[in-house]
């Protein structure tokens, strides 16, 4: 018997009016050359145009066991069973889910039922988000951040009704919440076909290419400029900003280029783990330590800064130096002194979220054996918090590297492709709800050769 | 395909006919006391071949707009309902094929369809409702609403109906519409047989086990340890020997002594894919399987639900269902293909299974 590809699965979430049906019905009349069956289970206002539309309402099925990482859907599982037998009718299969539909027993379905995995397999999850609305649906419901969490796409809807500021700042809260994810502006579910449909989502290195800075380490600083300043007397001049205070790290001898620069970073990293010493606007700042500006005062605030011979000065600040329009002036001459050379950084956040995602990157080498045992007591521990891991990982011994995936306690390993020449190292990325970054990265640290 | 036969054939599938119909063959089963064997397709194609030659003697497409999902032939074998997508039940005569009655259930796929052992009544299980017609096709009764969509419907006796959804198994008196019986146990129960005698519920759940309940007793039982789910289950006519499988192994309960509870089960493991459709004979202790890969073994079972393989074939691709000729002395195989094999199984009698080792 031939060998049958397996169809791919695009599951649509969103809260009610997000503008699924929308998007299902752009996707329906537009030429792409697939037969799209669609299993709906949202009946709507709008009607589905075409094609082979199946309804079904939702069953959350769980097990005996009382283990939500068993959680399916009968629903799918019956209509998929029925769809596998008319293989020749349809290429592809759309879900839509109910606006309240929790996406783990959806995604959950093509892990644990046999018969559907032998069939089908889950192409993409894309999440469609209202604009004006998510932010409120957030704080109120568990099954819209667990939307965010587990979409592999994020369509951003009906931007036409809210300001690019506000736009950028959800943006980057949903961000916070899933790093994995694909995040596209669109006015009336609007969007290239192709950003929706055969993702192959699990494909690793597709995610890297779109977004090679997602495990970037964060830093407690936004900020760094380097000042190339002669022997004499400065000010930090700093107007009025969006924060009563900045915290500030000034490292003298600082170079410029991308090495040196992260070498500076990490010296500063450390001393914004110490506890910063508070400074009141018109005192000396001191050098490799980590400070606090005042900034309560109204108006301009001016700051010391001494050099004993000639050096470059690395101002390494909360907040970059355009939020508070900050300047270095050279005293005597009243001068402006611009920096050489500037750098932003991937700043922390506030992870106001309940879900948010956690990355691990390191180089090397891991136990086969102790990473499966920490990663087994890990999904069952905190698998009903884990929503999706993705990720690839260097075993010892193994010339392909594996590629990890898994939502809730399920996961697969599987060899993918050689490493070659390129360095060995592994990222994973754990999306989930209240997750401990530092116990997680400290246990795959022991799982390292 | 590799050869599927590991073990010498000992010649008891003999060569009978094949013939095809238009699309995924999903049902089958004898008509008119074995003369006639009849088969629906996937899209709605009915079916019927003289059951000796496999000649056409009649065919019907597009029975169910949205295609076909269940079919069921009167025991007498003069009439049979098929169902589909469309949210219809025909009532059909085998003769000639043409519709007796057609009943609109609604708008949700009719999936499930049984005729109770003396024909008197039909039931139908659509969504999370479950109708019994005559069969003039006269609504008789009609469920509440199930807790989920029905899974799986049978008649424990003539005037009572079980049904299985997420969580239960319910039997129904719909004579005098009033609920004999719930099992409780929470699971999702994908399939469902009874014992001939009606004592014994067995139910596959989608968490890989087989739960079962003694109705007499009141006792009820969990079997663990499937690779998949069990969606095939098949009672032998004793009701002694319970026929399992979810995946390409057959595991066999035997219910005789204390059995099944604490004994080890028969295991079978003729095919290198899952089952897809398991049957026992009409009489005797023989259980044919289909497989995904096609092929389909027959098996002679001992008291312990072990057994050897009597027989084998090549169906050609996935078999879709299985059905054993009324006298037994034929086996039907239809597959994915659409293609129908029939094979002439001789040594087939009770006086000789007795003496078959």
């Amino acid at each position: 018997m031939s060998i049958k590809e397996k169809v791919p699965v695009t599951i649509l979430t969103g809260f009610l009016g997000s503008g699924k049906t929308t998007l299902l019905n752009r996707i329906l009349s537009e030429e792409h050359g697939k037969r799209i069956a669609v299993i709906e289970n949202e009946y709507g206002e709008v009607g589905i145009d075409q094609g082979l539309v199946i309804n079904a309402d939702e069953e959350v099925f769980e097990m005996s066991n009382g283990c939500i990482c068993c959680t399916v859907r009968g629903d799918l599982i019956r209509v998929l069973g029925n769809l596998m037998k008319r293989r020749d009718k349809f290429d592809y299969v759309l879900v839509e889910t109910t606006g309240l539909a929790d996406p783990g027993p959806v995604a959950q379905t093509f892990f644990m039922d046999e018969e559907i995995s032998s069939e089908f397999t889950l192409d993409g999850i894309v999440t469609l988000v209202d604009a004006a609305h998510i932010d409120q649906q957030l704080g109120r419901s568990d099954e819209s951040s667990e939307q965010v969490a587990f979409a592999d796409v994020l369509v951003l809807n009906k931007t036409d009704l809210v300001s690019d500021d506000a736009l950028d700042t959800l943006e980057s809260r949903l961000r916070d919440m899933n790093r994995m994810t694909r995040i596209i502006r669109a006015e009336n579910a609007k969007v290239p076909i192709e950003t929706v449909l055969n993702l192959s989502a699990f494909d690793l290195d597709q995610i890297l290419k779109r977004r090679p800075t997602f495990l970037e380490p964060e830093y407690p600083f936004e900020w760094t400029g380097v000042y190339d300043l002669d022997a004499g007397k400065y000010e930090l001049m700093i107007e009025e900003g969006p924060d009563p205070e900045m915290s500030l790290v000034a490292l003298s001898n600082q170079g410029e280029s991308e090495e040196e620069l992260k070498d500076g970073a990490e010296s500063s990293v450390r001393l914004y783990a110490e506890k910063a010493n508070s400074l009141d606007p018109g005192n000396t700042i001191p050098y490799g330590e980590h400070i606090n500006l005042k900034l309560e005062e109204q108006g301009t605030k001016s700051f010391i800064l001494n050099i004993e011979k000639p050096t470059k000065i690395g101002l390494f600040t909360q907040h970059t130096a355009e939020e508070f329009n900050m300047k270095v002036i050279k005293s005597d001459e009243n001068k402006e002194i611009s920096f050489n050379t500037e750098r932003f950084w991937q700043a922390e956040h506030e992870h106001d979220d309940e879900v948010g995602s956690i990355a691990i990157e390191r180089f090397g080498d891991v136990d086969p054996e102790k990473l499966n045992t920490w990663m087994g007591r890990l999904l069952s521990e905190k698998g009903v918090d884990i929503f999706r891991t993705k990720g690839f990982i260097s075993y010892s011994g193994n010339p392909r590297r594996i590629v990890f995936q898994g939502v809730h306690m399920l996961f697969t390993a599987q060899p993918d492709k050689e490493w070659g020449n390129e360095p060995r190292r592994n990222q994973l990325v754990f999306i989930g709800r209240n997750l401990n970054e530092k116990e997680m990265q400290e246990g795959f640290d022991k799982c390292l050769i | 395909m590799p050869d599927i036969e590991p073990f010498s054939p000992r010649g008891m599938f003999h060569e009978g006919w094949t013939a095809e119909v238009s699309d995924y063959a999903i049902a089958c089963g004898w008509a008119l006391k074995g003369k006639q064997f009849i088969v629906g397709d996937v899209v709605g194609g009915i079916f019927a071949f003289e059951g000796d030659t496999g000649k056409i003697i009649w065919e019907k497409e597009n029975t169910h707009s949205g295609g076909l999902l269940a079919m069921a032939i009167h025991p007498e074998g003069e009439i049979f309902a098929t169902s589909g997508q469309d949210g219809n039940v025909q009532i059909c005569n085998c003769h000639e094929g043409k519709v007796i009655k057609t009943l609109d259930i609604g708008k949700g796929w009719v999936e499930h369809l049984k005729w109770s052992n003396d024909g008197l009544f039909l039931a139908i299980a659509s969504s999370k409702k479950v109708y019994v017609f005559n069969q003039i096709g006269e609504e008789k009764w009609i469920s509440e609403d199930h807790s989920s969509t029905v899974s799986a419907i049978t008649w424990s006796n003539k005037n009572e109906l079980a049904t299985a959804c997420y969580g239960r198994v319910t039997f129904f008196d719909i004579v005098n519409n009033k609920t004999n019986q719930k099992l409780e146990w929470q699971g999702s129960l994908v399939s469902m047989e009874l014992s001939p005698d009606g004592d014994i519920v067995a139910c596959g759940s989608q968490d890989n086990s087989v739960h079962f309940w003694r109705r007499s007793t009141g006792m009820d039982a969990e079997m663990t340890g499937y690779p998949g789910k069990p969606s095939h289950l098949s009672f032998d006519d004793s009701g002694k020997l319970l026929a399992t499988s979810g995946s390409e192994r057959i595991t066999v309960w035997s219910f005789i002594g204390n059995g099944p509870e604490g004994t080890m089960p028969g295991e079978l493991c003729h095919h290198t894919e899952p089952i897809s459709s398991l049957a026992f004979s009409n009489k005797g202790m023989l259980v044919a399987s289909g497989s995904r890969d096609g092929s389909v073994v027959a098996s002679f079972l001992k008291k312990d639900g072990n057994g050897d393989p009597v027989g084998a074939a090549f169906a050609g691709d996935l078999v879709g269902a299985i059905s054993w000729r009324p006298d037994d002395c034929a086996l039907a195989a239809v597959n994915a293909k659409g293609v129908v094999n029939v094979w002439k199984f001789k040594v087939r009698t009770n006086l000789f299974s007795k003496g078959f080792k």
